[in-house]
């Protein structure tokens, strides 16, 4: 692994999870908006947000994660995978970090989180983190 | 001289000649006798061939030369036309369509490729033509007709009297040329309704400054077109531009989001109270509407387009039942957005058979009956406010009420207690798929087959229609027709605390839903209106929202073709103009859920699809 | 030298206010009638280089007088006074031969503006 470059992630807390999402997939951090429900669909959509005149479908990583919800205010990052553009609904934003090659480590087992959606674990600074497999965590949602 | 300006207008018009070119190759190529197809053939070719040599594309011009040679000879009866040699002028106009795409794309232009087609051209044509002779191209063709040439007038909107004033202008035409094909006709002058918009055919030797300045001497002239239309022209005088329709699309687009943050803005500037937020959000909102105005504008047609072909099908459909029909038509100089006129032919169609098949009496009917052996069938449209009435009229013997009201009752779709049609019932009756009095079924159309496409259609743009009929007298249809499509008006409905939009189109009224007043009809809950029973959805139900609705609330008739359904809502939350809005649709998002818009407080609301509720 | 004007109008305010408008601007108002038949009558014995023509009018309307005049002399430079709504009038005054139109009520801006394209 010496070889492979370093890393850009964002880095945002999930209920009791620490996340992380490759920075280039992140095109916006925005704060929580108040979003239209959808009827019908998933649980897991949060609805449409109105991000400065268009919609932005929303999906809340907690439930897709199975985290509770404590009230906390949140944030919302605006997201480009498998071509869609889409929002998930975090708490906090705590960093955008360069992962140094090393520091993460292949899959590992982490409680209460389905390891499909885990593509790795990383630590720094004593904490550890989870690189979320967007694709997977996102895609049945649209059914792909 | 800068040329670079002029590149977009070479490429878009020689584009649209090439175009030209095919069909008129495939006119051609079904009667290889006609005429005009070469004519056209040689005109646009020749125009390419102008614009080509000013630009200093030398290939696409020395292409161009060739077939034109090669076409001259054709129309001056040197070579005979022949599949082989409308082949080779299909490969000659591929050619130049390949040639033409390289100079839009900045490459550079390849001489030798075209040396084989350049030889087949020369052959053909009889003799080497030689290299292309560039002295005469921007210059007109030996063989061309007397310059002729269109002119577009418009009045100032301002200005008392358009009608006087545009025939003072016309006035001033006729004193430098010959002056034909004056559209809207010349009769529409004295009209009040008249736009202050009108074209017509100017012929003379003239330049088209001299033609400008003459007509503007009138007065009260805001714009003088001159556009070479026949020739092509030198692409510098031109004074419209060509532009692509998904431009077009892309900015009433824009200027859709440009409503709906006017909305938001006047929204907030009424809840601030602030005096100078209010004013600039007025302001604001008043330039938007006049942007609206004239992105529209730029969308416009003349429902002429559609109108011109029914003559010909009237005629044709006339003569198969015997009758005799004279169909006209007027106010064709109204015009609707580009995407409209494109969906009103195939309704208007079924009217005019309608009209044809079961309005118009035969001869000797008709005389029996003291009126003139020739029917007349009325094709009109008047604007009202922001919708265009399409009226299609006959003379003919007018709708048999109490024959659709036996045939009604035996059916079960009138009630036992109706004894008078109104207008509005027999419409609803007519539109039902398949309803037919008539005696026999004819070839051309059943009654009331039709009427059903009709009203879809109509439903479907979000307009209506209606009809009047007075028995031995007439029938007249009205379809109404939004001006453009873009910008939906939407009925609000609350259920809980969330918020839905309801197509305006498909709402035929709003009623009060009393809970203690329902039946069910064939095991399901309907709600009775004015003796009709029209089943209930819940909306509530159907986007899942728990608890009590309020006791009284109000239930929304939908209206989609003959089916309806009564929406109950817990409240009614005021109209709005909506633009629909893309958004990322989740897996399992319900048929009935049509779309997604932002409201004028910014808040994202789904669109209900009336067509999937009823 | 000003131009010498007719103006034919029923109403004595009208014919008084297109007269001064006139006059202020330099043209010599050389008669006036207050029918159509007048009109016509005083067209024949003035011969003026210009005619201000109320379209309604007792005795014969504008329009056959205009009609009445263009027939003898069809050089004629008539200006018709219309009001607003009676475009198929105008039009048909145009028709007849009437060089242009000024709609009431009048600025004197647009008389003159008429004026001078009638008999430029």
């Amino acid at each position: 692994m010496a070889d492979s470059p370093a890393l850009h992630a964002v880095i945002f807390r999930v209920g009791t999870l620490l996340c992380a999402a490759p920075a280039g997939i992140v095109r916006e951090i925005l704060p929580a908006l108040p979003a239209t429900r959808i009827p019908g669909v998933a649980d897991s959509v949060s609805g449409l947000v109105n991000v400065r005149g268009s919609l932005l479908t929303v999906l809340d990583a907690f439930r897709l994660l199975g985290q509770q919800r404590n009230g906390e205010e949140g944030a919302l990052l605006v997201l480009v995978v498998q071509g869609r553009t889409l929002g998930l609904a975090v708490g906090e934003v705590r960093d955008f970090v360069e992962l140094a090659p090393g520091s993460v480590a292949d899959q590992a087992r982490l409680p209460g989180v389905d390891p499909a959606v885990v593509s790795a674990v990383a630590r720094r600074d004593d904490e550890h983190f989870i690189l979320l497999n967007l694709d997977a965590l996102v895609g049945p949602v649209f059914g792909s | 001289m800068d040329l670079s300006k002029y590149a977009a207008l070479f490429l878009a018009e020689s584009r649209e000649h090439l175009a030209a070119c095919n069909q008129s190759l495939l006119e051609w190529e079904r009667d290889l006798a006609a005429t005009e197809p070469v004519g056209n053939l040689f005109r646009a070719i020749h125009t390419i061939k102008g614009m080509a040599a000013t630009m200093g594309h030398d290939t696409v011009a020395a292409l161009a030369h060739r077939t034109e040679s090669l076409l001259d000879a054709v129309r001056g009866g040197r070579v005979a036309p022949s599949p082989d040699v409308v082949q080779l002028l299909f490969s000659a106009v591929d050619a130049l369509t390949t040639a033409v795409g390289r100079v839009g794309r900045g490459e550079a232009e390849d001489d030798n490729e075209h040396g084989a087609l350049l030889a087949d051209l020369d052959a053909a044509a009889g003799a080497a033509a030689g290299p292309a002779d560039l002295a005469d191209q921007a210059g007109p063709a030996d063989t061309a007709p007397l310059r002729s040439r269109l002119v577009e007038v418009v009045i100032r909107p301002m200005a008392p009297l358009r009608g006087g004033r545009a025939l003072l202008a016309l006035r001033r035409a006729e004193a430098l040329g010959r002056v034909q094909d004056v559209r809207p006709g010349a009769h529409m002058f004295e009209r009040d309704d008249f736009d202050g918009r009108f074209t017509f055919r100017l012929t003379g030797d003239l330049d088209d400054g001299m033609v400008e300045a003459a007509i503007r001497a009138a007065g009260d002239v805001e714009q003088v077109l001159v556009g070479d239309a026949v020739q092509g022209g030198s692409v510098a005088a031109r004074r419209q531009i060509r532009v692509d329709l998904g431009r077009l699309d892309a900015l009433m687009k824009q200027v859709g989001e440009l409503v709906v943050a006017r909305n938001r803005l006047a929204d907030i500037a009424g809840r601030s109270g602030e005096a100078a937020l209010g004013e600039t959000s007025e302001r604001i909102a008043r330039l938007v509407s006049a942007m609206q105005g004239e992105v529209l504008a730029a969308r416009m047609n003349p429902v002429a387009e559609v109108f011109d072909r029914f003559p010909r099908v009237a005629r044709d459909l006339a003569r198969d039942l015997g009758k005799q029909v004279r169909i006209d038509a007027e106010g064709g100089s109204i015009e609707l957005d580009r995407a409209v006129l494109d969906e009103i032919g195939e309704p208007l169609l079924h009217l005019i058979r309608n009209a044809l098949d079961h309005g118009i009496e035969s001869p000797a009917d008709r005389i029996a009956a003291g009126k003139p052996a020739e029917g007349r069938v009325q094709l009109s449209a008047t604007r009202e406010r922001n919708t265009v009435a399409i009226r299609v009229s006959d003379d003919g013997r007018g709708i048999d009420r109490a024959a659709i009201l036996v045939r009604g009752r035996r059916d079960g779709s009138i009630g036992p207690d109706v004894t008078v049609l109104s207008d509005d019932l027999l419409l609803r009756i007519l539109a039902r798929a398949g309803f037919s009095t008539a005696t026999r079924v004819s070839g051309v159309s059943g009654r009331g087959v039709g009427i059903d496409i009709a009203v879809t259609r109509a439903r479907a743009l979000g307009g209506t229609l209606s009809v009047t009929s007075e028995q031995g007298k007439g029938t007249t249809w009205t379809l109404r027709v939004p001006l453009t499509l873009a910008i939906v008006r939407a009925l609000l409905a609350g259920v809980g605390d969330e918020r839905y939009a309801v197509p305006i189109a498909f709402v035929a009224e709003t009623v009060e839903f009393d809970a203690r007043q329902v039946s069910a009809v064939r095991d399901r809950e309907a709600m009775v209106v004015r003796n009709h029973a029209i089943p209930t959805v819940h909306l509530r139900r159907e986007v899942g929202i728990e608890g009590n609705p309020p006791a009284r609330r109000p239930g929304i008739i939908l209206e989609v073709g003959e089916r309806r359904a009564a929406l109950v809502v817990d409240r009614l939350l005021g109209q709005q103009d909506i633009v629909v809005e893309p958004f990322e649709a989740p897996d399992g998002l319900p048929p009935f859920l049509g779309g997604a818009t932002i409201l004028a407080d910014g808040a994202p609301a789904l669109i209900l699809d009336a067509a999937a509720l009823v | 030298m000003g131009h010498s004007v007719l103006v034919c109008d029923d109403a004595i305010f009208m014919r008084t206010m297109i007269s001064d408008i006139l006059s202020q601007a330099g043209f010599e108002i050389v008669g006036e009638a207050e029918s159509g038949v007048q009109a016509v009558q005083q067209y024949r014995s003035l011969r003026p280089d210009l005619v201000t023509m109320d379209i309604v009018m007792p005795d014969m309307g504008g329009i056959d007088a205009v009609r009445e005049i263009c027939k003898e002399d069809p050089s004629a430079r008539i200006l018709m006074c219309s009001a607003m709504g009676q475009q198929a009038l105008v039009v048909e005054a145009i028709q007849a031969g009437a060089k242009d139109f000024v709609v009431k009520p009048f600025q004197p801006s647009r008389v003159l503006e008429a004026v001078q394209r009638v008999l430029g």
